[in-house]
């Protein structure tokens, strides 16, 4: 399955307006009723499934206020033909602007293929937040092989270039120590941290170019998202 | 192989690499590695991580001298400060020793562009000062990502240093095949390298800077 789901948020007098809004199965975008600029996004057929891919554009104008969420967690499952599946999210992010993307926590089950990519293209103004949970295998299953790819520039400097693949060395304390929750918390345009907070299987970081990354390993989700909470961060 | 890229690898080069263990002593205090086949486990991440992206930006850096792209480039795909403390710390003394090794134009404009420059980006821009390949600098930067925290295994653990050097050579072909990855990608615009990241070793190194500022700590890093 190939599908594109976008949408386009425009600050008019100082209030953000949905000025586009294009569903396409199985990516479902609902606006919130009431919260201008609140869209959910509602897993409308089982998917990511094998051989899918899946393309999400969020853009936000100057000055609008955009915060895409997604209703349920979702599973990736192998499909009926041996095809790796493929998510990508891009956001761009005008001066002024303020973009959240908190899709909820992304199951990898056994034997799927999967790439996650999510790209930031934000102007020198704009402000990002980006939540997410990455959940290796249902309670006692062994993740299929998944590869992330996070890349947020701002005014065309890069500020976080990340790849993460999961495969047999995901035991290996350098790579996740055998834990099967990864939560983090990104931030760029936002307050930084003066300092590094760190507990023992989590941290709030600085990132050099500007920007904050929190990140949490551990063996369940309410665990990890109780990390990044302990982390301290106002908002 | 150039000579270079056995000057470099060699323990015994003045480049600081001694201070530093790459997260193994975090990991030795957490009770993470213990034993020789945690060791391994350790060792065969940290190359396919940490060690990878050191292999991709030396690699790159041998031919590539747009300094400070270079730089912003691979601090961005360093999110942990303590870990891009510690590559700066390395990269300035492994300059200090190149210049004396290898004195070039090229490095003066290097240290005037990054006067602290990384540890990966020095190893690449003496290899290729040196005559040496990209193939050369990124093995080089593979094998270091895995030689100095066995050794500090043997010195933090006890371990027994016949073992943990057969670790290290049980992960050649592994070495190989990063470095043949990196080279692949050398010619690619600096802001379109991969960049494996390490949660794992990303949070050793913040709880590690914390506990050597709190208790007495072999390593920096």
């Amino acid at each position: 399955m190939k599908a594109h789901a976008r949408v386009v948020a425009e600050s008019v007098d100082g209030r953000t307006v949905l000025r586009e809004l294009r569903s396409c199965s199985p990516l479902t975008l609902v606006p919130h009723r009431g919260k201008p600029g609140h869209v959910h996004l509602v897993n409308s057929a089982s998917a990511p499934l094998g051989g899918d891919e899946l393309d999400l554009t969020l853009v936000a104008g100057p000055g609008a206020r955009l915060r895409v969420a997604s209703v349920a967690a979702s599973l990736v499952l192998p499909g009926p033909r041996p095809a790796p599946s493929r998510f990508t999210v891009r956001v761009e992010a005008a001066d002024g602007s303020i973009v959240e993307y908190s899709p909820d926590s992304m199951i990898v089950t056994h034997r799927a293929r999967h790439t996650a990519a999510f790209t930031g293209s934000l102007e020198p103004g704009a402000r990002l937040r980006v939540r997410e949970m990455l959940v290796l295998g249902r309670e006692g299953e062994r993740p299929g092989s998944l590869r992330t790819e996070t890349v947020v520039r701002r005014g065309g400097r890069p500020v976080l270039n990340q790849r993460l693949e999961i495969d047999s060395l995901i035991a290996s304390p350098a790579v996740l120590a055998g834990r099967r929750v990864l939560a983090s918390d990104l931030r760029v345009g936002h307050e930084d941290p003066p300092a590094a907070v760190a507990g023992e299987w989590c941290s709030l970081v600085p990132l050099a170019a500007g920007g904050s990354l929190a990140t949490a390993l551990a063996h369940d989700a309410v665990t990890a998202q109780r990390m990044i909470g302990s982390l301290n961060r106002s908002g | 192989m150039h000579a270079v890229a056995l000057v470099l690898s060699d323990s015994r080069f003045p480049g600081g690499g001694h201070v530093h263990s790459g997260g193994l002593e975090e990991a030795a205090a957490r009770g993470l590695v213990t034993d020789i086949p945690t060791l391994g486990l350790f060792l065969a991440g940290r190359l396919r991580t940490a060690g990878e992206l050191a292999a991709i930006f030396a690699a790159t850096a041998v031919e590539c001298h747009e300094w400070s792209i270079l730089d912003e480039e691979l601090d961005a795909r360093t999110p942990s400060p303590a870990q891009r403390e510690a590559s700066r710390a390395q990269g300035r003394a492994t300059l200090r020793a190149g210049r004396g090794a290898w004195p070039s134009p090229v490095l003066d404009a290097l240290v005037r562009a990054t006067p602290r420059p990384h540890h990966a980006i020095v190893v690449g821009a003496l290899t290729g000062i040196a005559g040496g390949s990209s193939g050369d600098a990124a093995l080089t930067a593979a094998y270091l990502s895995v030689s100095g925290p066995a050794s500090a295994a043997v010195r933090l653990l006890g371990l027994d240093p016949f073992a943990a050097n057969a670790e290290v050579t049980r992960l050649g072909d592994a070495m190989h095949a990063v470095a043949e990855r990196a080279v692949s990608s050398a010619d690619l615009p600096p802001e379109d390298l991969p960049g494996p990241g390490a949660p794992g070793l990303d949070l050793l190194a913040e709880a590690h800077l914390r506990h050597h500022k709190e208790e007495v700590r072999l390593f920096a890093s």
